[in-house]
């Protein structure tokens, strides 16, 4: 999020107004130059110029001024006020400034001047101002009230193509009184890139408004001192991601007949143990959560599941997911009945789409996970179903991009190629997939190494690591890997 | 006795399994009348706000949520209901507290990010207000969240809150409802504990 420090400029001084109002103004400065040289020198990398007087009058009354600005000042300016005709914002543009503001040109009732500016210019040359004070959208110095309906105006802008919105709640404007996140909401929502301004004055505001705007204006805080530019800069800048979830480590039990088994590619099946305790030494031991996989293929091995799931979900409370030889809606809600959290559904789903949307319309989006198993034939990643023996004609991005459709909440992505051979996770697919689609990715197969789980995050862009024998063999514990995860800064939750 | 409401939305089997893991007397309660058998209510929901107004309404909860005198503990779709407004649906809840309930990922992040929605996953909660909910529970506690809604921080009433993508409220409370976004049924020993918390409210 760019930080803008404004100079807002009254008869070639330096002001700042309160609400708006010219009667409630202080001057910080004679020398605007000066100011903006001293922001530059602090880090800003853009600034937002106003001729105040130019916004009362209709005319540029500080030109030369700002033009000198431009000549002096090596980072982008945007500049509004008392823009009004082409000729001026020739005239600005060609001199070097980057965008201009329109406000009351924007609102005017006849006349098509902002949409012939936005046609001869560029969109990216022209913000619009979206003044409002009370519900109210103001223009000429915000001393006249426009009746232009707000949505209806936000709706205008956006179908003519305007791409920059300056939205500012007069009311807050100059009051050191926090900015009005709401309006900044509304605007962001039409699709707008919000430039935020008016009463931003804490160093939460920034981190609010970081996930709403894609720019903010601070005016007043800093000439005030309220706010320190280096260090509200520093905070725009921490992490180019505003996000704390973590990445998420679940372990894979296979279930056969009541019991966890353990083998490679379902070779040489070893018994692991009972799955409500291995679920519970998972869950004690830091897994985010649990996936099981029937592997019974039989009636019996069914209620068995059943039963099996009913005890995890009194005993244990991190999310699990069951999977499995989940054919019917009525497989997905006997489980979830039983307690599971998520169902996986695999061939099912590819035989037969619709139960995607049927189990996400019935149960929610949340608890339909789409396993999918796939291998590279040729140059093309396919899918394969029952227990990877069958290729089918689908390819992942259409089927991923098909899923999503249809509701699934979660991918759980297996590469069959790297599935057993603890090579590591093929990271191309993974991060194909997770770039197309917009629910999160589980990356199953391949898993060998600490270094392996990292590059799955890092370069696979999954969102969540599934592993079962690597864990189950007691190769890696989980306690170690996110120990690891962490140091790697990985958002972990340790 | 700890009243569960049971109003079709959601798995309550999970809150119910805790509440009987944390050895807490409860009974599921899916028509008002009820309500005058317990001490406490937890809503808990997942799913759409259109769908959950129109069944507490239908089962004639509305009102007397509005104006409960005793504990209250909304999870996730269940908090999202004690605010004025909900885009999913664009419906009136609750207005118990105010603010409006907002969809993730449509506000300004640059065009290379893609923001998985919904949020699936442990996310960090920095506690704001310290609450007998949170008693005993160490600040910046991952809880586990699923939701593509959320509470912005700046409408009052913060306890916690946490990060995905915007600032967003983990948890609000209002005399005595209490509102957590994340799932405590789901979110390991942190969150059997806040439930613990909440029974042991007076």
């Amino acid at each position: 999020m760019l930080i803008i420090p404004a100079i807002d400029i009254i008869k070639g001084n330096c002001v700042r107004l309160t609400q708006g109002d010219f009667g409630k103004q202080k001057i910080y400065s004679k020398n605007p130059l000066n100011v903006a040289r001293n922001f530059v020198l602090s880090g800003a990398e853009f600034l937002h110029v106003i001729d105040l007087d130019g916004a009362k009058s209709g005319k540029p009354e500080n030109r030369d001024l700002i033009i000198e600005l431009r000549n002096k000042i090596n980072v982008p300016l945007q500049v509004g006020g008392g823009i009004r005709t082409f000729e001026t914002i020739r005239d600005y543009l060609d001199a070097g400034i980057d965008r201009v503001i329109l406000g009351t040109k924007a609102f005017e009732v006849d006349g098509d001047f902002l949409k012939k500016a936005l046609s001869e210019f560029g969109a990216d040359k022209i913000v619009v101002a979206l003044d409002v004070k009370n519900g109210k959208l103001m223009v000429e110095g915000w001393l006249r009230g426009v009746d232009e309906d707000l949505e209806y105006a936000l709706l205008r802008l956006k179908v003519i193509g305007v791409k920059y919105l300056l939205v500012t709640d007069i009311t807050k404007d100059g009051t050191l009184k926090r900015p009005n996140f709401d309006l900044i909401r509304d605007a962001s929502d039409f699709g707008f890139e919000v430039i935020a301004a008016g009463g931003i004055s804490l160093e939460d505001d920034l981190r609010i408004l970081k996930g709403i705007s894609r720019a903010v204006v601070v005016g007043k805080a800093l000439y005030e001192g309220r706010l320190n530019l280096g260090k509200i800069l520093a905070i725009s800048r921490a992490g180019n991601f505003n996000s704390n979830l973590s990445k998420r480590v679940i372990p894979c039990l296979d279930v056969k007949n009541g019991r966890v088994v353990k083998g490679v590619n379902f070779l040489n099946l070893q018994d692991a143990g009972d799955p409500v305790e291995l679920a519970k030494i998972y869950s004690a031991d830091g897994a985010d959560e649990l996936v099981f996989l029937d592997i019974s293929a039989s009636l019996e091995g069914r209620k068995t599941l059943l039963a099996i799931v009913e005890k995890v979900a009194r005993e244990i409370f991190i999310p699990f997911t069951v999977g499995g030889g989940v054919r019917i809606l009525s497989d997905i809600r006997g489980l979830l009945n039983a307690g599971a959290d998520k169902v996986a559904v695999n061939s099912a789903a590819v035989l037969r789409p619709n139960l995607i949307r049927e189990a996400a319309k019935q149960f929610g989006s949340q608890c339909v996970v789409v396993a999918m198993d796939v291998k590279k034939v040729g140059k093309k990643w396919k899918i394969f179903i029952n227990s990877g023996s069958e290729e089918t004609d689908f390819e992942v991005i259409e089927w991923a991009k098909m899923v999503e459709k249809l509701g699934a909440g979660e991918i759980l992505l297996t590469s069959m190629d790297r599935d057993g051979t603890k090579a590591g996770f093929d990271l191309e697919l993974l991060r194909t997939v997770s770039e197309i689609v917009k629910i999160p990715i589980i990356a199953s197969g391949g898993a060998g190494s600490l270094q392996d789980f990292k590059m799955a995050f890092e370069k696979g862009k999954a969102d969540a690591v599934l592993a079962a024998s690597l864990f189950h063999f007691g190769e890696i514990s989980i306690r170690k890997l996110k120990d690891f995860m962490n140091l790697s800064n990985i958002s972990t939750r340790l | 006795m700890i009243g569960v409401i049971d109003y079709g939305s959601g798995n309550l089997k999970s809150v119910t399994n805790a509440l009987e893991k944390i050895g807490q007397k409860f009974m599921l309660v899916d028509r008002s009348g009820k309500l005058n058998e317990v001490d406490k209510v937890i809503l808990p929901g997942v799913g759409a706000a259109g769908y959950a107004m129109t069944e507490l309404t239908r089962r004639g909860f509305t009102e007397i949520l509005r104006n409960l005198k005793t504990p209250f503990l909304g999870i996730c779709l269940g908090m999202q209901l004690l605010a004025e407004y909900s885009e999913e649906g664009e419906v009136r809840c609750l207005g118990v507290i105010p603010g409006k309930v907002r969809k993730f990922g449509r506000q300004g992040l640059p065009n290379s990010t893609i923001l998985k929605v919904p949020q699936i996953g442990w996310n960090k909660v920095s506690i704001i207000n310290e609450t007998p909910l949170f008693e005993g529970i160490d600040d910046e506690q991952y809880f586990y969240f699923v939701n593509s809604y959320y509470l912005p921080v700046d409408g009052g009433n913060l306890i916690a809150r946490a990060c995905y993508g915007a600032e967003f409220a983990a948890s609000i409370q209002r005399e005595n409802y209490y509102g957590v976004q994340f799932h405590p049924e789901k979110s390991g020993e942190a969150g059997l504990k806040l439930l613990t918390n909440f029974c042991n409210l007076c």
